[in-house]
């Protein structure tokens, strides 16, 4: 039984925006799956329809496999959720937002110890309300390890966290999954992604247009890698040139790149040139993913998927 | 019983909020001005205090459903504006949980607010005049609740069925305004527009018990009616003096021992059906848009 599968899930606001258009999904337990895609690709629109906060205009969702219109209830109690979009906006102080999510889920699990693995044990007598976005964050994912659920939906997981606090939560999830947990992660930072996930599908304009694991989309993608040797006296083409998978080579000067769609054909580029012309220094380039993801979504919103990656990191105290 | 911990969690919100306990404390303040004012003038300590607490039910008439309206609509829009709704409907809640813990929560903090009035004017009553009628005050006190209820509830649905903060005012707002100015001045009376309507546009012969019906139907009057069951008959308010049955009667104003002789619809056991009405119907209606609505 696969932790969520939507068969066809298609939902149409209005007349003519399809948010999200006949998605087929299938995420198996234990899998970390990255959920990648520009903003307004559709990703929380699907969270949304898999959670029952909107509703599908066709197809249908089974989360645990539960019907996700149907058995809300019962869904809910197997699952832990970050959600996005939230506010803490209640008078409640972050370890009453805590023991509130316990007793609602008809949990045994120690505040105190929940509070300690998302690191705001300290801050636990505040109102959340005055926690800083990292916190709030650190405080929702806590909330959402209560009960140690069997499916972790977590929607821009690292939104407003510190590297500190990403370090925890990629370490956490790891861990959650080893034991048998399903996370279903979306992001759109591909470094994110690259990080935890055993598996990946991206979203763009609310369709799925690939769907595997990063190594086998970076082939698909037709990504190649390159290598930079730095020789002790000029290297000539020849080096080179019987080795089918080296795709071009440049040489400037005492430099030679080779770039080639077979990675294992690196150490041999390195062995010939090395007989001709002394290798003194070696640099490889992979395709970047931001590259790919860049190729899959036709640049985004804006073709810029890379400067919201680096904005993302905001400053937030520890 | 997950809209148990819903509207827990809601009421340990409520009770920290400032304007909450100052809207509190202003009613108790209203309450012991009131009650400290009163004179025994001509009547005995127990007519003095009885009066006062009819006096208390007009002022609440008007005030009360600004307060249970203002303490309410955001019970369920702001949580869907702030996405704290997320929280509520990814733990193991219903929408119908969501909805009844609020609902229930609410009624509670209303209902504290009038019962905190009600022990302010009595014990300065009390001190003041030696006397407690409790007919009198516990009657009034469960038609206010009931009365402060039924404004919870709309409140409650039109929380649920807005999606954001302005659209939640603005129904609160017109439903206050439908509900209760409309009735409060004689010059601007939902009946005059209804015999206007029905003589002079569809023809028809005059008929003030249609009328009258139709003002009724204001849970505003309503409350006034329902407290005429509680009090005294020298504190009773009469209304609908001009319904067909009485066009040829001149009667006071306050009518002191003559009970009109009114349709089952008009008399003041009728407005308990209306309150119901007016509790019940809100709700359904708020609770069905809120179950189909896409919360985003």
């Amino acid at each position: 039984m696969p932790s969520i599968q939507t068969n066809g899930l298609t939902k149409q606001f209005g007349d003519d925006m399809v948010a999200v258009d006949d998605l087929n999904l299938s995420i198996e337990k234990g899998e970390i799956f990255g959920f990648l895609g520009p903003n307004g690709a559709g990703k929380s629109t699907t969270i949304n329809m898999l959670l029952d906060f909107i509703r599908p205009t066709e197809g249908s969702a089974q989360v645990l496999g539960m019907d996700a219109q149907e058995e809300t209830a019962a869904i809910r109690e197997c699952i832990g959720v970050l959600p996005e979009g939230y506010e803490f906006d209640d008078h409640l102080t972050g370890r009453e937002y805590i023991e509130w999510t316990i007793e609602t889920k008809a949990a045994d699990d120690d505040p105190d110890e929940i509070l300690d693995t998302v690191g705001i044990r300290d801050d636990a007598a505040r109102k959340a309300s005055s926690y800083s976005t990292g916190m709030q964050q650190r405080l929702a994912f806590g909330m959402a390890l209560i009960n140690d659920p069997d499916l972790l939906i977590l929607d821009e997981p690292s939104a407003g966290l510190d590297p500190n606090g990403i370090q925890r939560m990629r370490s956490l999830i790891r861990d959650r999954a080893d034991n048998g947990t399903t996370v279903f992660f979306s992001s759109h930072l591909l470094s994110e992604v690259e990080a935890v996930c055993d598996r990946v599908g991206v979203m763009t304009e609310g369709q799925l247009v690939a769907m595997d694991t990063i190594k086998e989309l970076r082939k698909k993608a037709g990504g190649r890698e390159s290598i930079m040797l730095e020789c002790a006296t000029q290297p000539t083409r020849d080096a080179v040139d019987d080795l089918n998978a080296v795709s071009e080579v440049l040489i400037e000067g005492t430099t030679l790149t080779a770039y080639c769609a077979d990675p294992a054909v690196k150490a041999d580029i390195v062995r010939q040139v090395d007989d001709q012309a002394d290798v003194v220094d070696i640099s490889v380039d992979e395709t970047s993913l931001e590259e790919l993801f860049n190729q899959y979504t036709s640049g985004g919103r804006d073709g810029m998927a890379q400067e919201e990656a680096n904005t993302e990191f905001e400053e937030v105290p520890v | 019983m997950s809209w148990l911990t819903v509207a827990k969690k809601d009421f340990k919100g409520a009770r920290r909020s400032k304007s909450l306990w100052a809207a509190a404390v202003l009613l108790g303040l209203v309450a012991v001005v009131l009650a400290y004012g009163n004179q025994a003038f001509r009547q005995t300590e127990v007519e003095a205090v009885q009066g006062l607490f009819r006096t208390l039910t007009q002022i609440l008439a008007v005030l009360l459903p600004i307060i249970a309206l203002t303490a309410t609509y955001m019970a369920i829009a702001g949580e869907r504006e702030g996405g704290g709704i997320k929280f509520l409907l990814s733990l193991p809640n219903t929408r119908r949980d969501v909805f009844t813990g609020k609902l229930l929560s609410r009624l509670a903090i209303v209902a504290s607010g009038v019962v905190f009035m009600y022990i302010a004017a009595s014990s300065v009553s009390l001190t003041k005049h030696g006397v407690f009628p409790l007919g009198v005050i516990a009657g009034t006190l469960l038609l206010t609740i009931l009365y402060g209820s039924v404004f919870v509830s709309i409140a409650v649905a039109v929380s649920a069925a807005a999606a954001s903060r302005s659209r939640a005012i603005a129904n609160a707002l017109a439903s206050y305004f439908v509900l209760v100015i409309l009735y409060v001045f004689p010059d601007i009376q939902v009946k005059t527009v209804v015999q206007g309507i029905h003589t002079s546009l569809l023809g028809m012969e005059s008929n003030p018990d249609l009328y009258n019906a139709v003002q009724y139907t204001s849970p505003f009057l309503a409350y006034q009616k329902a407290i005429n069951l509680v009090v005294p008959n020298r504190l009773e308010q009469q209304l609908f003096r001009d319904s067909a049955t009485n066009l040829d009667g001149d009667e006071p104003m306050w009518a002191t021992d003559v009970d009109l002789n009114l349709p089952v619809y008009l008399t003041d056991e009728f407005s308990l059906v209306i309150l119901a009405f007016w509790l019940v119907v809100p709700l359904l209606v708020g609770f069905w848009a809120f179950k189909r609505t896409d919360l985003e």
